[in-house]
């Protein structure tokens, strides 16, 4: 199975970031994520501007996200994908350490694909990324995927 | 050991009802009173009714308006027959006014009749006869009515009496000395015309006039006398009566009203406590969100880490270094379990509780399933007895029976056969005591009332697996249902855990 399409991993916690690209490297997904540290940067991407600006056009397999992110949590990044038409296919998965009941509800409510809480156990977390990232990044069959008019709006500006 | 290994015997008799709450979060001052000695007689730290007296201010009060009732009463009562003293008096004064004029009349008269008959005497002309008729005519009718008015006097009745007899031989004398003047002329009567046919009688008859009238008069200034005092005491009495009143009615209105203060301000402040518990509830869970963000992040890097050394350097680490590796990982997995565990347990205080009915008996075999795999390799003997409906929430009470369900099974794993009783006791109409009883392990009941703390464990790790919160759980959880949870054991002879849960009321 070849993955052509990145997978999106916001994670501010570098220590977090490490050991999540070590449970993918274990099904060398570990190239094709592209790690963003805070929500701004994850919009960066999905927009194609700042330090994203001359990236390949087209969206991510998946997208990680953090709910705790410096400048903009992954709360606010879920709901401007989620309102967005060209990224709304997107499927989102939050990895998140919060198992709270307000957490899980508002993500629901945004229309989050899946909601994983990071266990304690590293061979848990290790499980929980590795397959996650595995069904949403290699088994799940992405939306297709033109120039979305999402990324030449912003690319406009 | 941590656990002492003299049992007591009699372990079973002793029942622990602990019933001690989660303490309040210290964000939550103690309450001031602003009565420093509230609490040598209050009967509680708000001090409703603790001012200065035993007795509840219902009873003052009631008591207050009783003796103002009572006043009232008294005072009624005096002024009433101090009115009919008056009004006794007054008829009494009427008659005796009468019986004077009465008299003063009857006296004239027969002084009138006296003068008259004399001069017939003389002169023998018969016009001088008619006051002399008159009397004789008209003395019944007076002497009636002097008795009438005398009636419930004796003294007086006794001197009509007498004037009665004096007037009917005044008559009597002179009607015979008429006779005696037309019959024998002039001089047989001459000395009767001199003196009066009946001087003596007049005579008496006047000091009897006298006497009954100086009586009278004395019996009128009596009785003025006494109404005087009657109505000055009457005035006295009901000046004094509405001061009495006044101050009663003062004093209860004084009571009634510090009473009200009291409970405002009792109000207001369990309305500020209230708002303060609120907040400190928010501030809690704020705190432990953070907890479960923040805490379980640093423990998730040491076991990542230590699983990542070990997987690149196993080859250069020897045995004891290996070993030193996966104990970090074991303590950062505990460590996870605890923040879990306790994450679960203060969720459990603030979550929302639903009311419904609950059937137990559907609870137990829902948790017995989810045990299944736990229960392979075990040989248990189950007994479960029939299990009542309850109102509660059925997520909680399922988490209830599983935790000490679970407790059971595995205070029982050292057992070649375990046996496990679930069942209830309904003799209490209106609660249901429940149990579940094992043959396990046992504890030593001097520590029973530690068993339901939260982290309070009488094992050591490396006996029986668990962080110490399952039953503290199960305590929270009953507590909020309105019930009590307890138990009994001796050690290496079984436990039996206890709960009590209101019983679903039939509603038509």
């Amino acid at each position: 199975m070849t993955v052509t399409k990145s997978i999106l991993l916001a994670e501010d916690n570098p220590r977090d970031a490490e050991l999540a690209l070590a449970a993918m490297e274990e099904h060398h997904l570990a190239d094709k994520v592209v790690l963003c540290h805070d929500g701004a940067e994850v919009l960066d991407y999905l927009y194609c501007r700042g330090r994203f600006k001359t990236r390949l056009h087209g969206n991510p397999s998946v997208v990680f996200l953090d709910l705790k992110m410096p400048k903009v949590d992954g709360l606010e990044v879920l709901r401007v994908i989620k309102a967005d038409d060209q990224l709304k296919p997107i499927p989102v998965v939050m990895l998140t350490s919060s198992r709270e009941e307000r957490d899980l509800v508002q993500s629901y409510a945004l229309g989050v694909n899946a909601y994983v809480v990071k266990p304690v156990e590293f061979h848990e977390f290790l499980n929980a990324v590795k397959e996650s990232s595995m069904f949403w990044g290699l088994i799940n069959e992405p939306p297709p995927e033109g120039l979305g008019p999402a990324a030449d709006r912003w690319r406009s500006r | 050991m941590p656990v002492p290994t003299e049992s007591s015997p009699e372990g079973f008799s002793v029942k622990t009802v602990s019933e001690e709450r989660a303490p309040l979060p210290s964000a939550v001052p103690p309450l001031p009173t602003n009565e420093p000695d509230s609490s040598a007689h209050g009967p509680g730290p708000l001090g409703v009714w603790s001012h200065g007296s035993r007795w509840p201010i219902e009873h003052r009060v009631l008591a207050g308006f009783g003796l103002v009732f009572f006043g009232i009463l008294v005072i009624s009562a005096v002024s009433y027959r101090n009115t009919t003293v008056l009004i006794e008096n007054s008829r009494l004064d009427a008659k005796s006014h009468e019986l004077i004029q009465l008299l003063d009349g009857v006296g004239v008269a027969l002084d009138d009749a006296e003068r008259g008959h004399r001069r017939y005497l003389v002169t023998g002309e018969e016009i001088y006869l008619a006051s002399h008729r008159t009397i004789a005519e008209r003395a019944p009718e007076y002497i009636r009515y002097m008795k009438e008015l005398a009636t419930g006097v004796p003294n007086q009745q006794a001197l009509v009496d007498e004037l009665e007899r004096l007037i009917t031989q005044q008559v009597v004398a002179e009607s015979s000395a008429t006779t005696a003047r037309k019959t024998k002329g002039y001089g047989a009567v001459r000395q009767m015309a001199l003196e009066g046919a009946a001087k003596k009688q007049i005579e008496a008859i006047h000091g009897i006039i006298t006497r009954m009238a100086a009586e009278e008069n004395q019996a009128l200034r009596r009785r003025v006398g006494e109404s005087t005092s009657s109505t000055r005491s009457t005035i006295v009495l009901l000046g004094i009566g509405a001061l009495l009143l006044f101050v009663l009615l003062a004093t209860v209105y004084y009571l009634i009203h510090h009473d009200i203060t009291e409970r405002r301000r009792v109000a207001a402040e369990l309305q500020r406590r209230g708002e303060l518990l609120e907040a400190a509830n928010k501030e809690l869970e704020a705190f432990s969100y953070s907890v479960s963000h923040d805490l379980r992040a640093p423990l998730r890097h040491i076991d990542g880490y230590a699983a990542l050394l070990e997987k690149n350097a196993s080859a250069s680490l020897n045995e004891k270094a290996r070993r030193y590796l996966s104990t970090i990982s074991e303590s950062a997995k505990q460590m996870g379990q605890l923040i879990d565990d306790l994450l679960v347990f203060s969720r459990m205080g603030r979550q929302e509780m639903l009311r419904t009915v609950v059937n137990l008996d559907q609870l137990v075999k829902n948790v017995l399933h989810d045990l299944r795999h736990d229960l392979q390799g075990r040989s248990i003997s189950w007994t479960i007895g029939s299990l009542p409906q309850v109102q509660g929430d059925p997520a909680m009470l399922r988490q209830v029976l599983a935790n000490l369900i679970r407790n059971a099974v595995k205070f029982t794993s050292t057992r070649s056969l375990a046996k496990i009783e679930i069942g209830c006791d309904q003799s209490n109409p209106s609660e249901a005591v429940l149990f579940v009883r094992d043959n396990g392990v046992g504890f030593d009941m001097q520590y029973a009332a530690k068993l339901f703390g939260v982290f309070q464990r009488l094992h050591r790790a490396d006996e029986f697996e668990g962080t110490g919160i399952g039953l503290a759980n199960v305590r929270r959880i009953i507590h909020r249902h309105g019930g009590r949870t307890w138990a009994e054991g001796a050690l290496d002879q079984g436990a039996t855990f206890f709960f009590t849960l209101p019983i679903q009321t039939v509603s038509p």
